[in-house]
Parts: structure tokens; sequence; C-alpha cells
């Protein structure tokens, strides 16, 4: 006799979800067997509105506006992009500011996924000391760039601001004091009884299948594929500021959160070493042509690899615009990773992936 | 785990993080990207704000009483929408005479109301700009 | 470094077969770019695992009515990709249907000539 299954939705309206996703589950007794994915709730059409009604110069103002977790990541990749089809030089001193920056965004994101997979343990109390100190971020992005989320601080030729050397030891002070912190929260996820009842050995991904579904971004890492973006580009200079790959085993909700723990750690060493070394100079240099040809760009943004493929044809608007999101590129990931666990434990696991639907249903 | 349970005793007696607006202002920093200001006067309406403007905030449209400066010689009027600005300051960075003739203060924007009418005035703007720009 | 690889639409999955190899190379999308009313280029995008900007592209040159294979027994993670070729361009791609970002009451195939 074959054993009846049920469908139950993990809707695109849920208690625990921040994102409009929804997955059908076929259960069995409690266990997850299938899984049905919908994304693409909020489309609005992005890709359409580069080549028809924006010119190539303010292009970097509407993809920004894609997402608001990993909106400085868009436009920094797009600009890189056209940089390099109009042969542009930008000075050091407006690549260490840009990787500033971008440093500090993925130091948000990951407070922000950290706090919201402890809620979804159960752990209020944790979810609101971890929102606290993310605050202290957001105020440090407020005085460097006017505004706590949308920066509209890069564009093509260099940066939109500078900053004093009086600014930048006041950040490095509070960068410092944000890092004793961090190594609180460490110590707390890693030895906490209740919150390792929900994360070991939960929602685990193995190293075939993460090189079998081409895994990216945090998920990847923590099963042992060590693959970052920032390892395998070249125009901006990781390197000299003390960029290391952290990486975990086991693919579990935990040692998820652990890798996301370490690149703050890492992201943070990274900002204090900007911060000391700033270079002198300009930051900005007036660029000049339209662009023409085709080219691919990549970038590591919080969640994993992001791709822009431009193409042009000597006019003020574009040919082609073509993103691709980390989140989208890892949803036959996710579906392979709910078979056979168990129903209580999937919004906790999709608090983990760290979806971002905005950028995938672009 | 003593050092959570030691923590949350420790909050019981240490103030709130939550600041409570409004009674409490908020505090604003002189380098927030606010509202964009222009001075007619030291205008030269070479209208590099308008073609620098992403979503179009800024038009120039055709007047019957135009200004007594003499660079106006198509007679136009400067309008700013604050709703559709993003608050890039593009503008300003476009504009030949930055803090003269345009710039970017920390005000915040202000609030809109249905009987205001705000969207209808400035589709009205728009469709003289468009005309004005086909027969030119 | 980018290179481009132009090959038919017949030997598509023999000449991904004979390459991909899943710890070298990493597959980033697929992608279509539309030449104009009636031809569209579709690309296959692939990078190499730790190598310094190491990127090569497969593309075919087809009309819209052309069938396009599917390579999901080879590379699992191609399915979602493929469905937004569908649902973007009005094209067909074996196994996959319509639907992923766009309702029925919206507008239909978005990007299909749309470069002139």
């Amino acid at each position: 006799m074959s054993k009846k299954t049920i469908n139950i939705p993990l809707g695109s309206q849920h208690i625990s979800l921040l994102e409009p996703v929804r997955f059908k589950f076929e259960c069995e007794n409690e266990t997850i067997v299938g899984v049905d994915s919908d994304v693409g709730f909020v489309h609005r059409g992005v890709e359409r509105a580069c080549t028809t009604k924006f010119k190539y110069d303010t292009i970097g103002y509407v993809v920004a506006r894609i997402c608001g977790l990993c909106a400085i990541t868009h436009s920094m990749s797009y600009t890189a992009g056209v940089e390099k089809l109009l042969e542009a030089q930008i000075t050091q001193k407006a690549k260490y500011l840009r990787m500033l920056l971008l440093e500090l965004d993925r130091i948000h994101s990951h407070m922000l996924c950290l706090s919201h997979t402890a809620e979804s343990a159960g752990f209020e109390a944790m979810f609101m000391r971890i929102m606290g100190d993310r605050e202290d971020v957001m105020q440090i992005q407020e005085l460097l760039t006017g505004n706590r989320i949308q920066f509209d601080y890069v564009s093509i030729g260099g940066v939109n601001r500078d900053i004093d050397t009086l600014r930048a030891k006041e950040i490095a002070l509070q960068l410092a004091k944000l890092q004793k912190k961090i190594y609180g929260y460490i110590e707390e996820f890693e030895n906490n009884w209740s919150l390792s009842l929900k994360f070991k050995g939960v929602g685990g991904l193995s190293l075939e299948k993460a090189y079998m579904f081409n895994a990216i971004g945090p998920l990847a890492r923590a099963a042992g594929l060590a693959i970052d973006v920032r390892n395998e580009i070249d125009y901006l200079p990781y390197k000299e500021i003390g960029f290391k790959m952290q990486t975990g085993s086991g693919g579990d909700i935990h040692a998820r959160n652990t890798v996301r723990l370490n690149e703050i750690l890492n992201s943070i060493e990274m900002c204090q070493n900007i911060l000391e070394g700033l270079p002198e100079g300009e930051i900005f240099t007036k660029v000049k042509g339209k662009p023409q040809g085709e080219t691919v760009v990549r970038y590591e943004a919080p969640r994993g690899e992001l791709m822009y493929y431009i193409k042009g044809n000597k006019t003020a608007i574009l040919e082609r615009v073509r993103i691709k999101t980390p989140t989208f590129s890892c949803i036959p990931a996710f579906s392979d990773i709910f078979l056979n666990q168990s129903y209580a434990d999937a919004p906790a696991i999709l608090a983990s992936f760290d979806p971002c639907l905005s950028c995938t249903a672009k | 785990m003593l050092h959570s349970l030691f923590k949350a005793f420790t909050n019981l007696f240490s103030k709130p993080q939550t600041l409570d607006y409004p009674a409490t202002p908020i505090r604003k920093d002189k380098e927030y990207r606010g509202l964009i200001e222009y001075s007619e006067t030291d205008c030269i309406y070479c209208l590099k704000c308008e073609k620098a403007c992403p979503p179009g905030a800024i038009l120039f449209t055709p007047t019957d009483q135009p200004s007594e400066n003499e660079k106006n010689k198509k007679a136009l009027e400067y309008h700013y929408n604050p709703y559709l600005c993003i608050y890039c300051g593009e503008c300003v960075r476009a504009c030949p005479k930055p803090q003269e003739a345009l710039w970017q203060s920390n005000k915040k924007q202000p609030i809109a109301s249905k009987q205001d009418a705000v969207n209808e005035q400035w589709f009205v703007l728009e469709a003289q700009h468009k005309k004005f720009y086909n027969t030119h | 470094m980018m290179q481009k690889i132009k090959i038919e639409i017949g030997e598509v999955i023999e000449t991904i077969e004979s390459f991909y190899k899943p710890k070298v190379w990493h597959f980033l999308t697929l992608n279509g770019v539309s030449l104009d009313a009636n031809k569209l280029e579709v690309q296959w995008i692939f990078s190499r695992y730790e190598a310094l900007d190491d990127i090569v592209i497969y593309y075919v040159e087809i009309s819209y009515e052309t069938l396009i294979p599917s390579i999901t027994e080879l590379i699992p993670s191609a399915i979602i990709s493929q469905r937004e070729l569908v649902d973007m361009f009005g094209v067909c791609v074996e196994g996959s249907e319509k639907g992923l970002y766009l309702d029925e009451d919206s507008m239909q195939k978005p990007l299909a000539g749309c470069s002139i």
C-alpha cells in the first residue's frame, strides 16, 4: 500500500518570512519528500528599463534600487563593467573608498541574516541585541554617505564624497568596539545549548552536491567548497588589504552561521586597514566616450556571486544588460536541501539561506 | 550559558535602546542628503542639471513672465519636484556654479496630502516641456 | 579574459558534455540577446574555479521559433535560467514551462526584439 502525502505550503504570507517566496512541500508524516518553488512576486522589469528608458550614465542609480541590502554591490558591478568598456583609469584612493563601503555593506547584511536566524529558532532576545548593535554600523554609513541604505556613492570615474582623517579615526574606534561584541556572539552561537538543538546537523549540504548544483556564497563555503569571487578579480585590490577566505565544514545551519561571523570579523579588519592606509589623491576622474562592445563582470555580494553582462553600441542607450543575482542561481540547491528534513525546521533553514527575493525577481 | 544569564540580569538595570521619537529629536547630521535648493540670480541657464537628473525631477518650461536675468534667453522657468527626486546630487555635480546657483541642503522632504494634487500639477508641466522640445 | 565560441544548435549538448567538468568549470547562467526582430543569440556562460577572470561563452544564433535543447541532465542548476529565458523572450526550451515571473495579464515576452 503506498503512503499518502499531503501538500503544505510555506506560503508567500507566513509569520516567519521576511521575503515573498512560496514553497509547496509534499509531506509524508512531517518529513518533506517533494519541493516546488515559486519566486517572482516582485518582478519589476528592470532589465527592460535599462535598455529603453535610461541613459548609460544614470543606470548606476537604477540598478542600486533593485535591492536594499546589496544596493552598492549592484551599482559597483555595473560601474566596473562600463569602466572596462570605456577603458577608464580610476585612482587608487577611489578604489580604497569603494572597498570600504562594500565591506561595511557586507557587515550589516550578515548581521541582519544572523539576527533573523536566531529569531526563527525562538531566541528573540538575541535578535534584538544584534539589531541594536547593527545600528552602530548604520550610523557610520550615514556619516560617510549621507544615507543609511541607498548610498548613491559610486559613479563612473570614481566616488562622490571624500573622507577626512579625523572622521576616519572616529570610525576605526567604533569598529573596534563592534569587534568585541562580535566575539561575544561567536561564543554564544557556539555554546548555547538550545540553539545547538535547532542548528547543528539540520539542513546540511554535502561537498559533492555543492559541486553538482554550482552553489555559491556562504552556502558553498560552509560545505567546504572554497570559492570566493574576491579571489578572482583584479579591478579592486583585495590582496593588499588583508582578505582571507573563510570556509567551514559540514554544511549545516551552524556552519553557515560560523562562516558569516568569521566574515564579519575579516571585514572589520579590512576596514581598519583601509582607514589606516588610505592613499592620497583625487576621488574622481572625468571619463569621456560611449560604451561599445560586450563584457562580463562578477563581484561577491554578501549572498554570493553577482554577474553583469553589458553590451553597448556607441550610443547613449545600451543594447543589453543581463543581471544574474546570487539567490537566483541557488534556488535548485535550496530545493534539494529541504528533502528529508522535518517540516518544523523549514523556517529556520530558509532563514539561514539568507534569500533576497527582490534581487531574484528583478 | 552563564554568560547569557549574567547579561540578562544586567539588562534589567540598563536603559532601553529605543529612542522615544518624537519626544526626543533624532540627531541630524549636517551632511545628510536633503532637498536641492536653487538661486535664480546666479543661474546661467545652461540646462545641464536637467539633462543629468536620472528620474527627471528638474524641468525648465517656457513662461510668459520671464525673470530679469540676462542669461535667460529663451524665457524659461525652473521647476523642481521633491517627490520624484532621489537626492543623489548629480545635478549639483553637473552645475558649472555648484554652491552659488544650485546646492544640496540637509532639510527633509515635505509631506504631501491628496488635496495638494502634486502629481497632476507635475504632469501638466511635463506636457508643456515635451511640447516645447518638439517644436524647438 | 573572455572567450566567445560559436557553435550550431545541433551540437550544443555534445560540446557542453565534452567541455564541462564539475570540479574545474562553474556554470554561471544562460543569456539571451536580441539581435533584430527575427534573430536571437543564446549564450551559455562558464567560468573557471580559482582562476583570475577566465570566462568562456558558447553561443548560437537562431530564430525565435527554434527549439533549444535542455542541459539539465548534465547541469541540474540550469533549470531556473531556462525558465527565465522562456518567460523573457518567448522561445521554447525542452522541459521548461512559462510562468516564472510573468502572469497571463502582464506584458508578454518583454525583451524580444528589444534592441530596435
